[in-house]
Parts: structure tokens; sequence; C-alpha cells
């Protein structure tokens, strides 16, 4: 113990170095503790005042990532967390969908009829991002296990925050237990993992280096199990069939929460963790365990399964739920040539995505409490009544498409770029049928997504429906295709900041 | 004294009755239970590697920050339960199935 002693007081100078680099989630506690305070002693006279801090706390938050988006790679708190331009990039996501989720649920009417409040939502929701935050930075296999807890109790929660009808009670309960398996099993890969090397700070040469000299059959079991709580997060192939229950269930902005923010994360920390999960490579026993071919063979099934069984669905939210999962498997395409365009394709397509998912919800959130429709059928003659409404949600869905003349289309094109790049580089088959699989599944996706303009536009139904007055959620979204169609234009906005 | 691979078989066994009851049981606070089994799995490989760790310390600190979120997420899991029993009058994850394709 007392060889120790010495070590004090470098160790209390590295943490007060730190924390100047830590301002942002400094902030992001601050506003936590702030919205909760506001809403145990003030949310009685300022029924606003939580989404008011929330929203300040957000605007600061970006505006304080953006200042720091060129900074030099700095190691925090001994190593634990690591500051770069990577993880800023990643903080900046996460607080735009975070800061569209904020307005979405100041302007749903379900969250603020209801009894509780939208207080604690606020709070959850700052909490949650600075769980993501921290999540995009962590170099260490403690700092993920953490933070990627603190993301998923979050989401439980949001899931749950309602519970008014079955469907809501359902969909938390089942994201709930099949979280906490997935997460049991990755702490028991973390804990095989940690067996190995006998460090928990993968970022340690000496971390990849012990994993390589273990026999690739136990290294390849421990990354597998580490590996399936990413792809919960991720919701990939066989692990996404929480999704379309969850997103079907859950309040509408949750959803469109959880389709952006947290999956985001999953991609952070498989980027983090991407070295560990690839240290096979090289060595003897490499035929036990490729963690590139899994990788390609889950996304070429992800894209499959969720572009062919959103074909089948006539509930909006669970065919943009399985939309998504076909989205997911795109991205993971351009981790495969991650030196070169790879990162800046992958950047790309996910701010984009945020930006098309986001807009699709809130339509489809819009158009619910216009009308109470949810059911693709249904929509007949909705473009008539509403013409504004539904001529946005085209762009969007044209967008999620991939064609021009959106953005969309861009960040389709340089995905597609940059997965050929890694064809050329390893001429590996399974890219290819990957590419392939992956040119199909766009043509696929335009049945699904045009059922909703062929019905709202072409088809006229007997019931005339009367939609009251778009609320400020329906301009958002017409901002946000607006955006859409301006970004494909001018895409430097973004691949300036990358 | 008991050597590692003692711990190991134990902690490896521990996991898999988890697994078998996660998979298993048809009530939803079993299948907590069967998570609780899987996160102790955990935690006792992390007491018995933090032995050999370099640093010293590692692994028990792992065990330490493991069992406090494993009770968060238990707590969350239990509230989301009583709202399901509110609704359905039953924790059957079987006989919820109001949302499926």
């Amino acid at each position: 113990m007392n060889d120790l002693i010495p070590l004090i007081s470098s160790s209390i100078n590295d943490t007060l170095a730190s924390l100047s680099h830590f301002y942002a989630e400094i902030i992001l506690a601050a506003g936590f503790l702030l919205v909760i305070l506001a809403d145990l002693f003030l949310s009685r006279r300022f029924t606003q005042l939580c989404f008011l801090i929330s929203l300040s706390t957000l605007l600061l938050l970006g505006v304080q990532s953006v200042i720091l988006l060129n900074t030099k790679t700095v190691f925090l708190f001994g190593g634990m967390l690591k500051l770069d331009h990577t993880s800023i990039l990643f903080k900046l996501l996460f607080c735009f969908s975070s800061l569209l989720f904020a307005i979405f649920i100041r302007y749903n009417s379900p969250l603020q009829k209801h009894v509780k409040g939208t207080g604690d939502l606020f709070a959850i929701l700052l909490a949650t991002l600075l769980g993501m935050n921290l999540l995009a930075m962590s170099m260490n296999l403690l700092m993920v296990y953490i933070s990627i807890e603190m993301v998923s109790l979050g989401s439980y929660l949001m899931v749950s925050y309602i519970s008014a009808d079955k469907a809501q009670t359902e969909s938390a309960m089942k994201y709930a237990l099949f979280g906490a398996v997935c997460s049991a099993i990755m702490l028991y890969g973390i804990s095989l993992l940690y067996g190995f090397t006998g460090t928990l700070n993968f970022n340690d040469p000496a971390f990849i280096n012990a994993l390589k000299n273990v026999s690739g059959l136990s290294s390849g079991v421990a990354i597998s199990l580490v590996f399936i709580g990413v792809a919960f997060k991720l919701s990939i192939a066989p692990l996404h069939f929480w999704a379309p229950d969850v997103y079907e269930g859950a309040p509408t902005p949750v959803t469109a929460f959880l389709s952006t923010a947290p999956k985001i994360a999953g991609f952070a920390i498989l980027i983090g963790l991407l070295p560990v999960f690839q240290s096979e490579g090289g060595q003897t026993n490499t035929q036990y365990f490729d963690f590139n071919v899994i990788l390609a063979v889950l996304a070429t099934a992800s894209m499959l399964i969720g572009n062919f069984t959103a074909i089948w669905q006539n509930n909006v939210k669970r065919m943009l739920a399985y939309s998504s999962i076909g989205h997911t498997g795109f991205m993971l395409m351009a981790l495969f040539a991650f030196q070169g365009s790879g990162f800046q394709a992958l950047i790309f397509y996910m701010a984009v995505y945020i930006v098309m998912n986001m807009a699709a919800f809130l339509i489809v959130d819009e158009i619910e409490e216009q009308t109470g429709i949810l059911l693709i059928d249904e929509y007949k003659g909705m473009g008539k009544s509403n013409a504004m409404l539904m001529t946005t949600f085209v762009i969007v869905l044209v967008s999620l498409t991939g064609l021009p003349p959106t953005v969309g289309f861009t960040a389709k094109f340089l995905v597609f770029s940059s997965a050929f790049e890694a064809y050329r580089n390893t001429d590996s088959a399974v890219i290819l049928i990957m590419i392939i699989t992956a040119a199909i599944s766009t043509l696929v996706s335009l049945f699904y997504y045009f059922k909703i303009p062929l019905n709202a536009f072409l088809r006229n139904s007997q019931i005339q429906v009367m939609a009251p007055g778009n609320s400020p959620k329906a301009y958002l979204g017409l901002l946000l295709a607006i955006l859409l169609l301006v970004l494909i234009v001018f895409p430097s906005v973004i691949v300036k900041l990358i | 004294m008991i050597p590692l691979s003692h711990f190991l078989f134990i902690s490896a066994c521990l996991f898999c009755i988890g697994l078998y009851a996660v998979l298993t049981k048809r009530n939803a606070i079993q299948v907590l239970i069967g998570i609780e089994f899987m996160i102790n799995a955990a935690v006792l490989n992390f007491v018995a590697f933090g032995r050999f760790d370099a640093n010293g310390g590692g692994g028990q600190m792992f065990a330490l920050f493991a069992i406090v979120l494993a009770a968060a997420g238990v707590a969350v899991a239990l509230a989301i339960i009583l709202n399901v029993y509110k609704h359905f009058k039953t924790i059957d994850p079987v006989k919820t199935d109001t949302l499926k394709d």
C-alpha cells in the first residue's frame, strides 16, 4: 500500500488537468441537475422551464463542441477517455439528435398532457446524452460498460415513460429484458478479455499483443460475446428483433430518438473497439475467427432482413423500424474502408440519417395527432387533405431511398464508393456480395417507401379526413426536408466539419 | 490455495445456468434472476482475474461497478414489469404479445 502513496499527487494533478478538457460533460451534468431541481420546485409556475433549460444546455454543448472540433488528441483521467476529432464529431451528432428530440417532446401532445409532466424526460435525455458522450470517448472497458449501461437505462426509461397502454408497457419490458441479457453477455465477454490481457485499457498496445497470443478460439469467443452487446445497441441482424416491437410501442418522439442517437453511439463504440475485434489479423490462428467476414455477413443479413421485411409492414412506425435496420447494415459497409474514405462517408451518412429519420417520425407523429392514422392503408386521400405534410413526407422518403435531388443520394453514393474502395483493396468476395446486396436492397426499399405517396396521392378514400391546422412540429419537419434538398447542392457544409 | 481454473469453471457454470433461466423461464422476474446469475458470473471472473492484474485493482474495481449497475438495471426492469402487470395481469413474456408482425 505504501508504495502507492507517491502516486497520489501525480494522479490528482492528472485529474485536474483533465477537467479542463471535460467542459462538455460538466455542462451536461450541470444541466441535468438544473432540470431536476427546476422540475421539483418550479414546474408548477413555469411549465416549459425544463424544456428551456435542456434546450440551452444542448445549444451550449453544440457550440462548445464546434469550437473544440479541431483539437489535438488528448487522453483524460489516466487513459480512461480519449478526446479527439472523431469523438467530437460523434458528440456533435448526438447533440444534434438530442436537440431535435427535445423540440419533438415539446410539441408532442401525449407527452405534454401526461400527468407526470415532461421534466423527468428531459432529465433522462441529458443523462443519456452524457452516457453517449462518454461512450464516444471511452478507451477503457470499464468506461465502455458504464456508459453503455447509462445509455441503456435511459432508453428503457424513455420507452416506458408514459406506459399508457398495453403496447407501450410490453415494448418497454421486451426492451429492458433483452437489453439486460445482452449487456450481461457483454460483461462476461469483457471479463474474459480482461483475463486474457490483464488490463482494461484497450488502447494499450499490450492489450492487443496479449490478445494475439491467446488461441484464436478463446479470443474469438470473448470478442463475439463483447460484440453481442454492441450489436444489440446497433440492432443489426441476429439481434434486431427487439427493434420493430420497441419502435412500434414507444411514444413516437422516443422512437425517433432511439433510431438515431443510441444507434450512432453503437457505431462510436464499434469504431473504438474495432482494433480489438480485428486483432486476429496477421496471426497463425486466423482460420478460427475473421471479424471482417463476420461483420460483412451481418451487414448483408441486416440489409436483406430489414428491407425485405419492411415490404410487408402496414404500420408506419414498424416499417420505419425495419428500414432503419436496413440503414444500419448499409452504414456498416463504410467500416470496411475505414482508414480511407470510409470514415468521412460514415459520418456524412449518419448526419443525413439523423435529419431524414427525425423528419420522417416528426411527420408520422403529426399525422397521427391530427387524424389518428398510423396504418399505411389508411393514408388514402391524405395528399389532398393535407398537401404540405404529405409533400414533406415524400421528400423525406425520396431521401431515405437515396435518390436525387436529395442529400440521401450523396450519402448513399459516398458509402458505395468507399465500399468499392474496400473491395479493390482486399478483393474479398464477401465484400462484393455485400455491395451487390446493398444495391438490390436499395431497389427493394423503393417499394415500401413509395407505398405511402401511392396511397396518399393516387388513391381516394370514401372517408374524407379533415385535417386541422399544422403544429410547429410539421414546420420543423418541413425545415428538415428543405435541408435535405439544400444539402445536395452544398454537401460541403457537413464535409468541411469532417 | 484454490487454483484459478476452479473459479473459471464455477463462473462458466453460473453463466450457463443464468442463460438457461433466461431462455426457459416464463416469468419476467425469473428471467431477471437469470440475468443476475449471468452478471455475477462475470463479477466472479473479474475478482478472480484481478489477482493477476498488472497494475492491481482493476478487476475488483470493475466488480464493484458491475454490482452497482446491475442493481440499477434491476430497479428499472422491476418498475417496468410492475407496469406490465397493471395492464396485462400477467408477467409471462410469452403471453404479452400484442406487438408482432
